[in-house]
């Protein structure tokens, strides 16, 4: 007599002394390297590009922290890697340079990459000096993406691409791409007929980036075009053909992490200042529950690493975490106006509070489209359960 | 799981499972307290989870005796068991040893000035179970800390009420023979917030139950030609649901294992943080997993043939019992302004 909850379990987990040592490292390093930054710039933390700053995490030895040792990484452990990921988005570190690379490019070039393609990518990750791009939405092929249609075809000489990548977060100014092309054309071949490339763009031509301003003024994403753009033979990741289960799996990094409910907490932070001294009964009730469920998403956000970190693959798990983070997420702007008559304001106006209101409250609807919706979440958390 | 809760909660499951069934739950409902169902959990030592292992317990912790508090709402289980758990692990930390019968839980500390050394004074001390109880256990303020109070029933004015999922919550008054006074190293609100955790364990697990019925409903139940889980509307109802069950599972969980680890003294870095916001989580999810599961089983979870309500109605009862969201929910904005932002990662990191 099994319940399907049995297969949601979010087992607790301790952390073991040592990290809470590294842990009390990073946040003192992150105290000192940030000490400057205003706050309304820490509040956009992951979508802030700041090459120097990923140069300096990666020489603490904080990034590619569980790529294996043989190939330059730290041979550390994904529990590790948690603590310095979910520090540094409390903070609100500049992560954009590094976080691509740090989370899914490397493991995937050390799960499916040749014995070069590492030697050339890991030590350059780790370091804290290679910015990747995922190329991977096309024009019209959104969260449909084994629909997409950008050929890579097979040359004397190795691959040549055409089409249109979009919504590719620095592809203008990223070293590498790992991108998803349909290397085999035959429509019975949906998922069959993709595969995955590494690109050294400061190598390839015929690669054109136009930037996108999204609806806050930033200009993190592009649309990039593909021309006659030529890679070498050794540019495949993988195996051709098996590009759908590799892109799945790297959407599993993706999907798994702290960011999935981190991103706003800056704003939950200048919240509770702005309110805590004259906060009514009803107003502190509000502000508990917003807290009861920070508390929460981050048990089931650590208990994800726990099982990534136990070798298993939590892809469940993963999307019901991230559905819910977004739930969390999207509420804190609401819930701070609710909370608090001030006006959001753009950056350079208003208090602190009010520009970093005005910056998230912006940017919040991207919280349920980056890295699959909750219409695909749920999807998948529904045939996990059995029903599709 | 660890060996410990899975033989536990498979006992409890096996238990339950066979002996509450709807027309079981139907009986009980018309017929009062199932005697014969009480008498066969205690021969099982299921209430004793957490007592002392001299006084026949099995002496485990919170976080172990976390499947059995679950396994009471995922079953509905019309009966004291989590009181009793709760009774008997205050027995333990008190060095006492509670009657035989069914306790009647006091779930207000009891000021000092109402006990003295013979006579517990009650006025409307609302007990679950409070008709059938054989004995009394409550905590009373004493001083600086606090005193476990054991007291026989017998002679006290009952005044019978039912919550609204029919699970008696009487209110005593009257002089009560004191049995036991014993010196207890928690704080005289500690119930309050045992049960706070318990009534989260117990959403958790009546939350799952109402997700398997919605699943199983969804599945063979069709319209349009197809089944109604076909109808992507109605998955997205299912995985919500699932996703807010997981939810208070986890929290209610992780505040099990903080409270064997970190007690719930009331100052320092304690459980009470972990306790708060299961029941805070907990509470408020259940308008979603009473509008969501019934929203899938459509007009008939509304009848009383259909046994979803025996989950739901006890969902919504067990909401405000122990406090609400809107209790924990201030409890917890005050700590936050208390710590200020800066504070507040520190705290749910420690």
């Amino acid at each position: 007599m099994t319940s399907v909850a049995d297969k949601l379990r979010f087992e607790p987990t301790a952390l073991p002394a040592s990290l809470e040592t590294l842990r009390a490292e990073v946040r003192a390093f992150l105290k000192e390297a940030l000490a400057d930054v205003p706050v309304v710039k820490r509040s956009h933390s992951w979508e802030a590009y700041d090459a120097e700053f990923s140069a300096k995490l990666g020489a603490k030895g904080w990034l590619g922290m569980t790529l294996p040792k043989q190939y330059g990484g730290h041979g550390r452990s994904a529990l590790e890697r948690y603590v310095v990921v979910e520090e540094s988005l409390v903070a609100g570190a500049p992560t954009a340079f590094h976080w691509v690379a740090d989370r899914q490019s490397g493991p995937l070039v050390v799960r499916y990459g040749t014995e070069e393609q590492k030697k050339a990518i890991v030590p350059a990750i780790t370091a804290g000096k290679a910015c990747f791009a995922i190329g991977m939405s096309e024009p019209n092929s959104g969260s449909d993406l084994a629909s997409l249609r950008t050929r890579a075809e097979r040359t004397a000489t190795g691959w040549k691409v055409n089409g249109t990548k979009i919504w590719t977060s620095n592809a203008h100014r990223a070293n590498y791409m790992i991108a998803l092309f349909r290397t085999d054309p035959d429509p019975n071949k949906k998922h069959a007929g993709l595969s995955q490339f590494l690109i050294d763009l400061s190598k390839t031509r015929g690669i054109t980036p136009r930037t996108i301003q999204n609806l806050a003024g930033g200009r993190n994403f592009n649309e990039v075009a593909f021309v006659d753009a030529e890679l070498p033979p050794d540019a495949l990741l993988g195996t051709e053909g098996q590009g759908w289960r590799q892109v799945t799996e790297e959407l599993a990094f993706e999907r798994s992490g702290p960011e999935r409910y981190l991103s706003c907490f800056f704003l939950l932070r200048k919240l509770i200042d702005v309110v805590k001294d004259n906060a009514s009964p009803a107003t502190l009730a509000r502000l508990g529950t917003q807290v009861a469920w920070a508390a929460t998403l981050r048990t089931m956000s650590l208990s994800i690493a726990a099982k990534l970190n136990a070798g298993q693959d939590p892809l469940l798990e993963a999307a019901v975490v991230k559905d819910l983070g977004c739930q969390f997420e999207q509420a804190l702007p609401g819930l701070a106006q609710e909370l608090c008559e001030l006006e959001p304001t753009l950056e350079g106006h208003g208090s602190e509070y009010q520009q970093v209101l005005g910056s998230l409250i912006q940017v919040a609807p991207s919280f349920s489209l980056r890295g699959g919706t909750p219409e695909i979440l749920r999807g998948i958390i529904a045939k996990g359960m059995g029903v599709r | 799981m660890n060996e410990t809760q899975q033989m536990l909660e498979d006992t409890v499951n096996r238990l339950f499972g066979d002996r509450l069934g709807w027309d079981q739950l139907t009986a009980i409902e018309e017929q009062g307290f199932p005697t014969a169902l009480w008498a066969e959990t205690v021969e099982q030592g299921i209430p004793k989870v957490l007592a002392d292992e001299a006084a026949g317990g099995m002496g485990v912790g919170w976080s172990d005796a976390y499947p059995v508090l679950r396994a009471c709402g995922r079953h509905a289980v019309p009966l004291p068991v989590v009181e009793a758990t709760i009774a008997e692990w205050l027995a333990r930390q008190a060095g006492a040893t509670l009657p035989a019968g069914v306790p009647g839980l006091l779930p207000r500390a009891i000021a000092a000035s109402a006990v003295s050394a013979t006579t517990l004074t009650l006025s409307n001390a609302r007990t679950p179970w409070g008709r059938n109880a054989d004995f009394l256990v409550g905590v009373a303020a004493k001083g600086e800390g606090a005193e476990l109070i054991i007291a026989a029933t017998s002679g006290l004015a009952v005044a019978a009420e039912d919550n609204i999922g029919r699970d008696p919550r009487d209110s005593l008054s009257g002089d009560a023979s004191v049995i036991t006074r014993q010196a207890l190293p928690l704080a005289p609100d500690c119930v309050h917030w045992l049960g706070a955790l318990a009534r989260s364990a117990q959403i958790a697990g009546a939350g799952a139950a109402a997700l398997d019925l919605a699943l199983k409903y969804g599945a063979e139940r069709s319209q349009f030609g197809k089944p109604l889980s076909g109808f992507q509307a109605i998955q997205h109802y299912l995985a919500d649901l699932a996703g807010v069950v997981a939810s208070v599972d986890a929290i209610a969980m992780a505040a099990c294992v903080g409270l064997d680890q970190r007690g719930m003294a009331p100052s320092g870095r304690n459980a009470r943080f972990e306790i708060a916001a299961a029941k805070c989580r907990a509470s408020e999810a259940v308008e979603k997993l009473t509008r969501l599961s019934h929203q899938v089983h459509g007009a008939i979870g509304f009848t009383y043939e259909y046994g979803l309500h025996f989950l739901t109605r006890r969902l919504w009862a067990w909401r405000a019992e122990f406090g609400g969201a809107g209790e924990w929910g201030e409890y917890l904005g005050r700590v936050a302004a208390d710590v200020g932002g800066d504070g507040i990662w520190p705290l749910i990191t420690a």
